[in-house]
């Protein structure tokens, strides 16, 4: 039993990443010495920033059962409205009102998702997708299509402060992390908590699993679909400003597009798509992968143009090594 | 009398969309009569609506099937490159070009169906990362920039016409004849009604399960590679990221069309007037210079009614049978 | 685990119609405080009578058996109790005290706890949490404590005698397991009334056994439990009294030992066996043969023969094969060795395609997932096997598909307006008059049938049955496999009973051994 359960731990879905993390940074250190840096860390941990925070806000959507599209438009109303009000409304120069509007924002469309899936009844991937035209198309309607570069300086503020500087002593390059990163790391350790520790996150997981059963034992089904599509919607509001003060760019379409690498990351992350399974390890590690393979395929020597035919390959390869996994696993209990 | 209620619900649906053209054509008629009922701007219309409509063909055939495809607009794409390069670089004669393209749909479509008829892994999954898969191996051949400035003749297929009336109507409607065809008087096509409406039960009826997803989804990789021929045609130019609103569009064109997002259902009329509708309201914007995205949030509140009115319809219907 | 008590194990095919173990007749459940009474309770649904005033009465610590045919009204009976239909009319006393106007929340907080075929548990979650969350969602609670949920699992594995890992997730378990997690459940929450719907449909002969000794530990606890359930032997192996159910109709009621086989039947049918038994003209013209069909871990060394006019019956227990045999037959799972004859000549079954090329039909057990697509029509039902027979030069023939469709709609008497409604709008004996008529379709040679009148109705049952007798007079061959014994006995003039992958006995069913 127990050595059952060692190997189970072994061939596990995230242990599995591990392996592959592993050598992919073999592959790349043997290549270019150079990686084996403490800046290597810190790069990837910047770039993992926006992925890991939408990774977030779609493995919560994903573990209940539904899926969203939207994010990527809402987090793009959510980083440009106030922008656009900042530059060119009112100066409120104040990082309160930036986020707390994003915030507004976010959950005003997260309720609108909410509304559709759980209350009307829609297939989730439709009426999110729905929710992104909404959201794209009304806010360029209204408010044009612009990109504000420059941030107010309460916000510049924030862009200055680093958490970590690091001098490489090979390059003698300067490294920085943002304090921004603490986001996702404390948001990722919240989530996690309340995922294993508190009913709602225990909900989560069995309307993800079984709604009708859910509705039999007394959760309320849709009340917790709603939380799952207005924590993604408010969170991504956060996520999208943190994007906007280390890009310095707000535009009506840089985010669009992400839903499908994201999406990816959680499948990879061991978050069945069907619902019901996942947390926030498995998809740590996996963003963790996907941003390495990212980062790292110049050292590797492939061609910037190749790249993005690369990641695909390895994304689907991930999806198709998880969901072998998964049936390998629902057949080794069979038997 | 026994006919009528054959396809009822889809009878209801396609009266809906009809009832939506007439009021459109009412309402520019009262607006902007002379400007929209010309032979020109009739013309405009045309030009633009088969690109994404023969790329909606395919997503309705992968969402009958019970699937989806999310992979269309790179199978376009690639398919796009590989047909401009071939003329522009290799001096291929057009038609070879061409077909090399719809191969290369043919190829992707069936690999998108190979992976998810044998391994089961579900079709929303595998074409988001044939999307990137595809538009990567079509910014990869270009390396970055667009193939621009084939020959006059390949251009000729998407902007020229025959007095007035442009080619790719006659293409559109040769399209649309072949899979209306297909999708209602061949076993093929039952077949992937049958699939699309309980994939157990299918297999129970001895339906070959594998052979009906990779030749639905190679179908679709067709589509997408012909509406590719057309696209680069219509721009004279070829690069992995034309038509990237594409995918929401033709998902809304189908969803509006009456195809049930579960499989199983809906017919190629009723997308068929879903593609002229969307054509008449997008033309309708630009006649009255309103903004394009405004087009883009009209589109998602209409696939909110479309769904919604759907659902009402059902529960009439369960309600009158119970 | 009994041993002595696995149905097939006796020297006599027909020991598990004899009177022997009945638990029930030693229990002196006259003591015993009633813990459940209905008085004339009626329901309707739409004019349709589902209920025509039923009586009940169950005591604790008592094993009470609901049986009857299907659509004689068990399941609204169940839904009655546990509050989610309110009757129409009659009277419900829990514990001495009359309730009205109840929902289901009073019937569970009055510890009425109905476990449903499908157990309503949650497949990604542990055993642990399975057994426990409902408790912490009724006491309100925001956080999750893993050691009490723990202890509240261990507690209630150990009342019910339950081994599971806690930390398992459920969807790695086997069915049974998962009727255990809902019965430890049941406890923790206090049940003191136990209904169990049609619990062993899906548990191999091992896990029924397992299944009785933890209902006789909780009856010992003085818990009242319920079974709806219609197969004879179990009845006989675990109820202390039984209550037959009719067309909605109260029938009879009493202990286990006031009933023998006969009374059973003639209360459960309204008829009685003999005046209905298929008696073919004896032939010796042999449709189809199997020799030493085998199919690793599934059965082994199967072997029988059928002839012109034979409707032949496989029995046994879950996982004892049959059902295995017809999946392997018609290509889902091909078999691995053995010879198969069909019309005398030598046929070779590999896939599903190789079964449909040899004239092979086959209804499937659960009709709504593997043998109708609901939301098509009847018309598209009917044809989806022999679709290719209809495609002439260039296109699909729709004028042949209708006529042929309508023929059959006809044939088989379907009770619906024309062949174009989808077939969720049909009753279930309509909807599996289709499935048939799917076969039919394709001519068959040998129609093969799992369950072929499960969830139909009385009436329907019967012309299903006349249809197969007729199809067999034909010269098909004709195979139902089936747990409903009464069926078999009444419709298949051979029968072959399977135990743990092999054939236990070859049998023609003569009258004359049953000595009723």
């Amino acid at each position: 039993m127990n050595s059952k359960k060692k190997h189970a731990w072994l061939t596990s879905n995230q242990m599995i990443l591990v392996y592959i993390i592993a050598v992919f940074s073999l592959i790349v250190g043997i290549r270019q010495p150079a990686f084996w840096d403490f800046a290597t860390v810190l790069n990837t941990m910047r770039a993992a920033i926006f992925t890991m925070c939408f990774a977030l806000c779609e493995m919560i959507v994903i573990i209940s059962g539904g899926i969203d599209v939207s994010f990527p438009a809402i987090g793009c109303v959510a980083m440009y409205v106030p922008m656009y009000i900042i530059n060119r409304v009112a100066p409120i120069d104040n990082a309160w009102f930036a986020f707390g509007l994003a915030v507004l924002i976010g959950l005003a469309f997260g309720l609108l998702n909410g509304f559709l899936v759980a209350i009307l009844n829609l297939p989730p991937l439709i009426a999110t997708l729905a929710t992104s035209s909404i959201a794209s198309g009304g806010v360029v309607t209204i408010l044009g299509t612009r990109e504000f570069t420059v941030l107010p300086s309460s916000l510049q503020a924030i862009y200055n402060t680093n958490l970590i500087t690091y001098t490489s002593p090979k390059t003698g390059f300067q490294y920085v992390l943002n304090v921004l990163v603490l986001v996702p790391i404390i948001v990722c350790l919240l989530i996690a908590w309340m995922l294993k520790y508190t009913m709602l996150g225990r909900g989560l997981y069995v309307i993800g699993g079984n709604k009708t059963a859910a509705r039999v034992a007394g959760f309320n089904v849709k009340k917790l679909q709603f939380a799952a599509y207005v924590w993604s919607g408010v969170f991504v509001g956060v996520a999208a400003m943190i994007y906007n003060i280390l890009m310095h760019s707000a535009t009506t379409s840089a985010l669009m597009g992400d839903e499908m690498i994201t999406i990816a990351a959680c499948v990879i992350g061991g978050v069945r798509i069907t619902g019901g399974h996942g947390g926030v390890g498995g998809v740590v590690l996996s963003v963790i992968l996907i941003t390495l393979v990212q980062n790292n395929l110049n050292m590797l020597g492939i061609p910037t143009s190749w790249q993005r035919f690369v990641v695909g390959i390895v994304l689907l390869l991930g999806t198709i090594i998880t969901s072998w996994q998964t049936k390998r696993s629902m057949k080794m209990s069979q038997a | 009398m026994k006919k009528k209620t054959a396809s009822k619900k889809l009878n209801d649906h396609i009266k809906v969309l009809i009832l939506m053209m007439v009021f459109v054509l009412i309402l520019m008629a009262v607006l902007k009569g002379p400007v929209y009922y010309s032979v020109n701007n009739f013309r405009s219309m045309i030009f633009q609506f088969p690109e994404y409509g023969v790329l909606s063909f395919g997503m309705m055939v992968c969402m009958i099937a019970g699937g989806i495809d999310l992979s269309l607009v790179g199978i376009m794409n690639l398919g796009g490159v590989v047909c401009a390069l071939l003329i522009k670089n290799a001096g291929v004669p057009i038609p070879l070009a061409c077909l090399a393209s719809v191969a290369v749909g043919a190829g992707c479509g069936a690999l998108n169906g190979l992976i998810i008829g044998s391994l089961d892994i579900p079709a929303m999954l595998v074409t988001l990362c044939g999307l990137e898969v595809y538009s990567g191996l079509a910014l990869a051949i270009t390396g970055g920039p667009a193939i621009n400035g084939m020959s006059d003749s390949f251009k000729n297929i998407a902007n020229g016409s025959i007095g007035s009336i442009p080619y790719v109507l006659f293409i559109f409607i040769g399209v649309l004849i072949v899979v209306a065809f297909i999708m209602k008087h061949t076993v093929f096509g039952h077949e992937v009604y049958f699939l699309g409406s309980n994939k157990q039960a299918a297999r129970y009826s001895g339906i070959n399960t594998l052979r009906t997803t990779i030749l639905a989804h190679t179908m679709s990789g067709i589509l997408g590679g012909i509406s590719g021929i057309i696209i680069t045609s219509h721009l004279n130019s070829a690069k992995s990221s034309n038509g990237s609103t594409y995918t929401l569009l033709s998902l809304l064109i189908v969803v509006l069309g009456g195809i049930n997002p579960d499989g199983g259902g809906g017919t190629v009329a009723g997308v068929t007037f879903s593609i002229v509708l969307l054509q008449l309201i997008a033309n309708a914007f630009t006649i009255m210079h309103a903004p394009d995205t405004l087009k883009t949030l009209v589109n998602g509140c209409l696939l909110v009614a479309a769904l919604i009115l759907d659902k009402v319809m059902q529960k009439r219907d369960m309600q009158k049978n119970s | 685990m009994n041993e002595s008590e696995t149905p097939y194990g006796s020297e006599t095919v027909w020991g598990f119609f004899s009177k022997k173990e009945r638990p029930g007749q030693n229990m002196g459940n006259e003591e015993n405080k009633v813990f459940l009474k209905l008085k004339g309770i009626k329901k309707s649904f739409g004019g349709v009578h589902a209920l025509r005033g039923v009586d009940l009465e169950i005591r604790e610590g008592e094993i009470h058996c609901l049986a009857g045919e299907n659509g004689c009204g068990k399941s609204t009976l169940i839904k009655a109790i546990s509050g989610v239909h309110e009757p129409d009319e009659g009277e419900i006393w829990i514990n001495g005290e009359k309730v009205e106007h109840m929902k289901p929340i009073d019937a569970i907080n009055r510890g009425i706890q109905v476990i449903y075929q499908d157990f309503a548990v949650f497949p990604n979650l542990t055993v642990a949490e399975n057994i426990a969350l409902n408790g912490e969602v009724k006491n309100r609670k925001k956080f999750v404590n893993w050691k009490e949920i723990h202890q509240i699992a261990e507690r209630g594995m150990a009342q019910v005698g339950a081994e599971l890992d806690p930390d398992m997730p459920l969807e790695q378990l086997p069915v049974a397991g998962k009727q255990m997690v809902a019965i430890c459940r049941a406890i923790v929450n206090d049940a003191k009334l136990l209904i169990l719907d049609e619990p062993t449909t899906a548990l191999t002969e091992k896990e029924v056994g397992k299944l009785w000794e933890v209902l006789r530990g909780l009856k010992k606890k003085g818990i009242a439990i319920m079974i709806v359930n219609h197969k004879l032997d179990e009845i006989y192996q675990i109820a202390d009294s039984l209550t037959i159910l009719r067309n909605g109709k109260y029938i009879s009621s009493g202990k286990i030992s006031e009933y023998n086989d006969a009374r059973f039947m003639k209360d459960m049918t309204g008829r009685d066996l003999v005046e209905t038994k298929y008696d073919p003209a004896p032939s010796d013209e042999e449709v189809f043969r199997v020799d030493h069909l085998t199919l690793k871990g599934r059965f082994e060394d199967v072997s029988f023969s059928m002839n012109k006019g034979d409707i032949l019956g496989l029995t046994g227990l879950l996982g004892s094969g049959r059902g295995e045999i017809g999946e392997a037959l018609f290509g889902i799972t091909p078999p691995e060795s053995g010879d198969i004859y069909l019309n005398g000549k030598k046929i070779e079954i590999h896939s599903v395609a190789d079964a449909i090329k040899n004239k092979i039909g086959y209804v499937p057990e659960d009709r709504l997932t593997q043998g109708l697509f609901m939301e098509r029509s009847i018309e598209d039902n009917t044809i989806a096997s022999s679709i290719r027979d209809y495609f002439h030069g260039m296109s699909l023939n729709e004028k042949e598909m209708r006529e042929a469709s309508e023929r059959w709609l006809k044939d088989l008497s379907i009770a619906a307006p024309s062949i174009d409604p989808p077939v969720r709008t049909l009753s279930g004996g309509n909807a599996q008059k289709v499935v048939i008529a799917k076969w039919l379709n394709t001519h068959p040679k040998l129609f093969i049938l799992n369950g072929p009148t499960v969830g139909v109705d009385v009436g329907a049952k019967a012309e299903i049955h006349d249809i197969l007798r007729g199809l067999a007079k034909q010269g098909i061959g004709i195979i139902i496999i089936s747990d409903d014994l009464p069926e078999l006995l009444q419709n298949c003039n051979k029968i072959v009973i399977m135990n743990k992958g092999k054939v236990r006995l070859v049998t023609d069913n003569k009258i004359d051994k049953l000595s009723l």
